[in-house]
């Protein structure tokens, strides 16, 4: 009886374990993170920052970081944009009347 | 005689302890000490408490070995946005003075955003075993204090991320916390 029992209480542990090692993983806060608000470091004094300084590199890194994905999500909608028109323009449309047209 | 004196003597001594030892049980069983959060230890118990921690890490953190980069960018980055979801809540952040947990909780938790001066612990002090206490407490936590321990979900890595946030927090204004402590790296503004 207790040989039955003893895999699946292991398997049931063994789940809990997972799941509560998986409970902090960073992607888990990735829901109500905030991004970062870069437009303040405008407001801060340049002549003040000292680009050795650890925390500066780390500012700078974060906003470099996100400006770069900006690009390559306004490059990727660029891209899908002009791939739909590309199709659009070479897509014919057939009309009842048997009779094509370009959707613009 | 002088073995008299001494056979008097233990007897003397086991009585005390016998003493000692009944009327603390006893106090313990009466219920009598308050046990409720908002009503603070006294100065015995606290001063027996606090010594009690602080020996207790001092003696378990001594032989751990302080990673060399703890000021790199990238520990700065990953430790603020671990620090913002884990810790902020009790230890506060730049421009906020309380919480509902630095009301409530006894003993209260540290303001980690202040320098150590202002609150009254030495965990901003850059030495060697100011380092080691951090990563031991977060790795750890604390008996009875409300500090959990962050070891079994978190690799030391990962605290230590978190070692070299606290070694920059308090020089941080709550703008450039924001910023380091975001975790999402896509800007606001962006509208997609």
């Amino acid at each position: 009886m207790k040989t039955k029992i003893l895999p699946g209480v292991t398997a049931i542990m063994s789940l809990v374990f997972a799941l509560s090692v998986q409970a902090h993983d960073p992607k888990e806060h990735m829901k109500d993170a905030d991004a970062p608000d870069c437009a303040t470091m405008k407001n801060m004094d340049q002549s003040k920052m000292d680009m050795d300084d650890p925390v500066t590199q780390a500012m700078m890194q974060k906003c470099m970081k996100g400006m770069h994905n900006m690009k390559e999500m306004h490059d990727n909608d660029e891209t899908v944009h002009d791939a739909g028109q590309e199709n659009d323009e070479s897509e014919g449309h057939t009309n009842d009347d048997g009779s094509t047209h370009n959707r613009h | 005689m002088v073995e008299k004196k001494v056979q008097s003597c233990g007897k003397c001594l086991v009585i005390t302890a016998s003493i000692v030892i009944l009327g603390g049980l006893a106090f313990l069983y009466s219920g009598f000490y308050p046990m409720g959060a908002d009503v603070p230890h006294n100065s015995l118990t606290y001063w027996v408490l606090e010594t009690l921690r602080e020996r207790s890490i001092a003696r378990a953190a001594s032989n751990i070995q302080v990673p060399m980069d703890l000021d790199s960018s990238d520990r700065l980055l990953k430790g603020g946005a671990d620090y913002n979801d884990m810790c902020a809540g009790c230890h506060l952040k730049p421009g906020k003075t309380q919480s509902d947990f630095t009301l409530g909780l006894y003993p209260s938790p540290p303001n980690l955003s202040l320098d150590g001066n202002d609150h009254g612990h030495d965990n901003h002090d850059e030495s060697n075993y100011a380092l080691q206490r951090q990563f031991w407490i977060i790795k750890h936590g604390i008996k009875a204090s409300g500090m959990p321990a962050w070891g079994p979900g978190h690799d030391d890595e990962r605290i230590w991320n978190m070692v070299a946030f606290l070694k920059h927090l308090p020089e941080l204004s709550s703008d450039e916390y924001q910023i380091l402590s975001a975790r999402n790296v896509v800007l606001q503004e962006h509208g997609h």
